[in-house]
């Protein structure tokens, strides 16, 4: 593709954006987006990740230009393009309910911001059928959108936005509309093409395996605010707020205090057992931390040595095993993934629970 | 100062100002709205209230004559709103919830009173019913249908006017009701079933419920519509006067403005307070989603005893329809029905070649003219409705709408006030000699501009602009504004994806709002009788002119024509405008 003669363009600013709607049902307003800084390099995968009403959403239509900031600048390869309006702006954007054109074909589909260019008929035919060859819809154009199925309707929704070789991909939950099995297809190809055609890319979403596995990094968001910026290995090994923890996988949370401190490791006692680890926010010795526990970091077996665990509920869903299990007064929850693991602890039965330290991460409380 | 600026509202205005087409759109609209609504509106409210009309309500208030009027018109009301949307109601379910048979025919049935040109079915009745009329007296020999002695309660009257006001008007409530109950989630009636009540335990504790909105929603509208009609109270009412054959009187008979102004007012305040509670109340109570996909077949009643009469009592009203057509038609075919039934085309030739082919062409004419801006413009407003937020949205809509709510004898009278002398601007300089602009010409009665055509042009946009803008609105509302945005996202600007985006797409609802536009000017009369000028002859005034005459045939001849010609128009729409884009197939089917 043609993006390649843009390869060096498509860097993103946004500076101190902040956008503020009325709240609905008359008087107040709502902050959306707090005063948002955020680069985004050229070529770069970048998601806006957060539950939903985060702002993930309004930033990007704010990028695409459907809202107009409150207050805040927005800089497209160091040009403020703040009050430009969206059809001016150098970018194409991937609705999550597709938005194809109902009452055309999927070639006019493709072709129709390329007639808004003006590109020349012989032009637009190449450039349309380039794109379907590589979206593999070759023989697709004629047909309507509603004679698609859903991947082929979001395979020519991101037609109709490479064709126009913008400077930025923007991504609004794409996959969402999609089943199971096709949504992991469909991240896989678009993992392969943003590499391949390096087009800046800015992707929401609210699933966070969707996240990982495209980004570059991963912005996520919450109330209005960026909590944590970093690539999906720091977001999902180095979290720096419970909020982050919670959001990005499935985590245990325990109390515990920092009985030292050295180079940002705090040694800390969990289920019985003395550890030295990583700490998040700079701990003193002396401190209450919660330890951030993955389900994957805790292990069941029977070892007299270790802390005793009653199985409340032991689930088996094929590639793990899920368990919920009672230490004290807490319920922690364990997944076992090593397929050598045949055998499965019944409910009430008592167990004991082993840590795995690497995976344990320590934040302030 | 800097404050203002940034103020949400100034925010907004810069935001659309931004694309000049947007501004220009916007302005345009509103503009349009304010000299054609609202100035004639207020024009007719300040004469009523002013020094000269304070005193007459007074006067109509305490007047007894006047207190039977205004009576008459509530009660004309009540009992149209009641038995229309009851006729409604009885078509919608036997068409949804029956099983029956001739269910196309019904529905066919239903549609006709649509293209209803007024005076049509009221002299129908009063041949057919009336003290001579060929079934009252000719098949059952009595010059009075019921109450015969005593009193005589022939076809005019209160209960006479009930009848052809709400077999004229019914097909709104049956519309309505008819999509509701489609809408209506089956898998609700199934629960209830489900947790054990009878069928009609069911239809009495959720499908009335679910229904009510849209029941008191048409009640409301048939309301309206009862005591703002002029053609048929003045050919049916007899003795029974209602305020807007009062108005009628007092501006054709006394020329008195400001009377007439006052009785407005009357009238305005049960017309626009319907309005209101329609608008910010009943809209709201709706518990039918009416965008969900159905989620399963209804279950329909087969028991005999339900079905059977519920189908007869269709079938009945159907009759009743078609044999009050049927005399229009057959009567434009007869020297004088009833009376002297030999064949002749004198009639059409009256229409046609003589002395209303002016009225016909002309009518025809300002129709076509009209329907095409009405419907765009429709579509420009529901546009800038659903999808645009700008301070005064909701006024925009409402002003819009207040051209159907306001009764038309009232937009007459108000054009009257308003346009009957050029609106001009003297300059602020000058002194004696200072320059003046007209803003706008004399649009009424005599040496008016385009011998009054203009203003009969205005009023018909009026009149048909709100159907245009609730069918774009609930179009606009089913389409997903990404669809907008993905135009706008690939370069295109607002005007261009109104055009190539968003237009294609609404047409189903562009197309019935410019047939609805075209029947409504061709049908209309009491916002154009006191319009009409000697240059420009208008149909329907023209039937209410043979009518008073007792000249039924040529009445019927203009009707059986007007009727020809919406239905032509209709066709003509239909293969220009298209019904189906490929796009509804998307939107409606879902899948």
């Amino acid at each position: 593709m043609a993006a390649a003669n843009k390869a060096n363009s498509g860097s993103l600013w946004l500076e101190k954006i902040s956008k503020v709607f009325p709240a609905r049902g008359g008087s107040g307003e709502v902050t959306a987006v707090n005063a948002v800084d955020l680069t985004i390099q050229q070529g770069e995968f970048l998601t806006l990740l957060g539950p939903s009403g985060c702002g993930k959403t309004t930033t990007l239509r704010l990028i695409a230009g459907f809202e107009m900031p409150s207050s805040g600048h927005i800089l497209l390869d160091g040009k403020d393009i703040t009050n430009q309006p969206p059809n001016k702006r150098d970018m194409a954007m991937v609705f999550q309910s597709y938005a194809l054109f109902p009452h055309m074909t999927v070639f006019d589909n493709i072709a129709y911001g390329l007639h808004i260019r003006k590109l020349s008929r012989s032009e637009i035919k190449e450039k349309v059928a380039n794109t379907l060859d590589l979206m593999g819809l070759q023989d697709l154009g004629a047909r309507r959108p509603n004679e698609l199925s859903g991947g082929q309707q979001q395979r020519v929704a991101l037609a109709r936005s490479l064709v126009m070789e913008p400077r930025v991909l923007l991504f609004d939950e794409p996959l969402s509309n999609l089943d199971a099995k096709l949504r992991v297809q469909m991240r896989s190809e678009i993992h392969a093409l943003q590499r391949r055609l390096s087009i800046t890319s800015v992707y929401v979403t609210h699933d966070q395996v969707e996240a990982m596995a495209l980004s570059d990094r991963i912005v996520v968001m919450n109330k209005g605010q960026i909590e944590q910026i970093g690539t999906p290995d720091e977001i999902y090994r180095r979290p720096i707020s419970r909020f982050v923890a919670d959001f990005i996988g499935r985590a245990n949370f325990l109390e515990a205090r920092a009985e030292a401190v050295m180079n940002n490791q705090a040694t800390v006692t969990l289920l019985g057992q003395t550890m030295t680890i990583s700490a998040a926010g700079n701990p003193k010795t002396g401190d209450t931390l919660v330890a951030v526990l993955r389900p994957e970091a805790l292990k069941l077996r029977v070892d007299p040595q270790l802390q005793p665990a009653l199985v409340e509920q032991a689930m088996y869903l094929g590639s793990e095993i899920e368990y919920r299990v009672r230490v004290g007064q807490g319920i922690l929850t364990v997944v076992e993934n090593d397929p050598r693991a045949s055998h499965i602890f019944r409910e009430g039965e008592t167990v004991g629970i082993d840590t795995i330290p690497e995976a344990v991460h320590l934040l302030p409380a | 100062m800097a404050a203002i600026i940034r103020s949400r509202p100034i925010r907004q205005f810069r935001q659309i100002f931004q694309d000049p087409v947007l501004a220009v759109a916007l302005i345009a609209v509103s503009l349009f709205v304010f000299i054609a609504v609202i100035l004639p509106i207020l024009a007719m409210v300040s004469t009523g209230f002013s020094a000269e009309g304070l005193p007459l309500f007074q006067n109509y208030l305490q007047n007894p004559i006047y207190q039977t009027i205004i009576t008459n018109t509530v009660v004309l009301g009540l009992t149209v709103g009641i038995i229309g949307t009851g006729l409604g109601f009885l078509f919608a379910y036997v068409q949804v919830k029956v099983k029956a048979p001739f269910k196309r025919f019904m529905h066919l049935i239903a549609l006709v009173p649509i293209i209803s040109p007024p005076f049509a079915l009221a002299s129908a009745a009063i041949l057919t019913f009336g003290r001579n009329g060929m079934i009252t007296k000719g098949i059952f020999g009595v010059r009075c249908f019921w109450g015969q002695g005593r009193s005589c309660n022939d076809i005019y009257g209160l209960d006479g006017l009930t009848m052809v006001l709400a077999l004229s008007l019914f097909t709104v409530a049956y519309l309505n009701l008819k999509g509701m109950m489609l809408a209506l989630d089956p898998a609700m009636e199934e629960a209830a079933t489900n947790l054990g009540a009878s069928k009609w335990r069911t239809f009495r504790t959720v499908t009335i419920p679910m229904l009510l909105p849209g029941i008191l929603s048409s009640f409301l509208l048939l309301f309206v519509e009862a005591i703002a009609d002029l053609g048929n109270p003045l050919v049916l009412g007899g003795n029974f006067e209602v305020l807007a054959t009062r108005i009628y009187v007092t501006i054709i008979g006394l020329y008195d403005t400001n009377a007439a102004a006052v009785l407005s007012v009357v009238l305005l305040v049960p017309s626009l307070t319907v309005f209101i509670i329609q608008r910010y109340w009943v809209n709201r109570q709706s518990v039918v989603s009416v965008t969900g996909k159905p989620t399963g077949t209804p279950q329909q009643i087969t028991h005999p005893l339900v079905r059977w009469p519920l189908v007869a009592l269709v079938l009945a009203i159907c009759l009743l329809i078609i044999i009050l057509y049927a005399t229009i038609f057959v009567g434009s075919f007869v020297k004088v029905l009833g009376v002297n039934n030999e064949f002749t085309i004198d009639h059409f030739d009256f229409v046609i070649n003589g002395y209303g082919s002016e009225a016909m062409t002309d009518t025809t004419l300002l129709s076509i003219i009209s329907t095409p801006l009405a419907g765009i413009l429709g579509m420009i407003i529901a546009f800038l409705v659903v999808r645009k937020a700008f301070l005064g949205r909701g006024l925009l809509d409402f002003s819009t709408m207040l051209g159907i709510a306001v009764p038309g004898t009232i937009l007459g009278i108000g054009y009257l006030l308003v346009f009957n002398n050029d609106i001009q601007l003297v300059l602020p300089f000058g002194g004696e000699n200072a320059p003046v602009i007209t803003l706008i010409p004399k649009l009424t009665g005599g040496r008016a501009i385009f011998g009054g055509a203009m203003a009969i042009v205005i009023v018909y946009m009026v009149r048909s602009i709100p159907a245009a803008l609730r069918s774009g609105v609930a179009a606009l509302s089913q389409i997903d504004p990404a669809i907008e945005e993905a135009s706008i996202s690939l370069g295109a600007d607002n005007a261009l994806t109104f055009r190539k985006i968003t237009l294609p797409l609404i047409r189903p609802a562009f197309l019935s709002g410019l047939i609805y536009a075209f029947a409504r000017s061709m049908t209309t009369i009491s916002a154009i009788v006191f319009l009409t000028t000697p240059q420009t002859k208008i149909m329907t005034a023209q039937i209410l002119n043979e009518v008073e005459n007792g000249r039924f045939g040529n009445a019927f001849a203009y009707c059986v024509i007007l009727i020809l010609i919406v239905l032509v128009a209709i066709g003509i729409l239909y293969l220009t405008v298209g019904s189906t884009t490929g796009a509804e197939r998307t939107l409606e089917g879902g899948a």
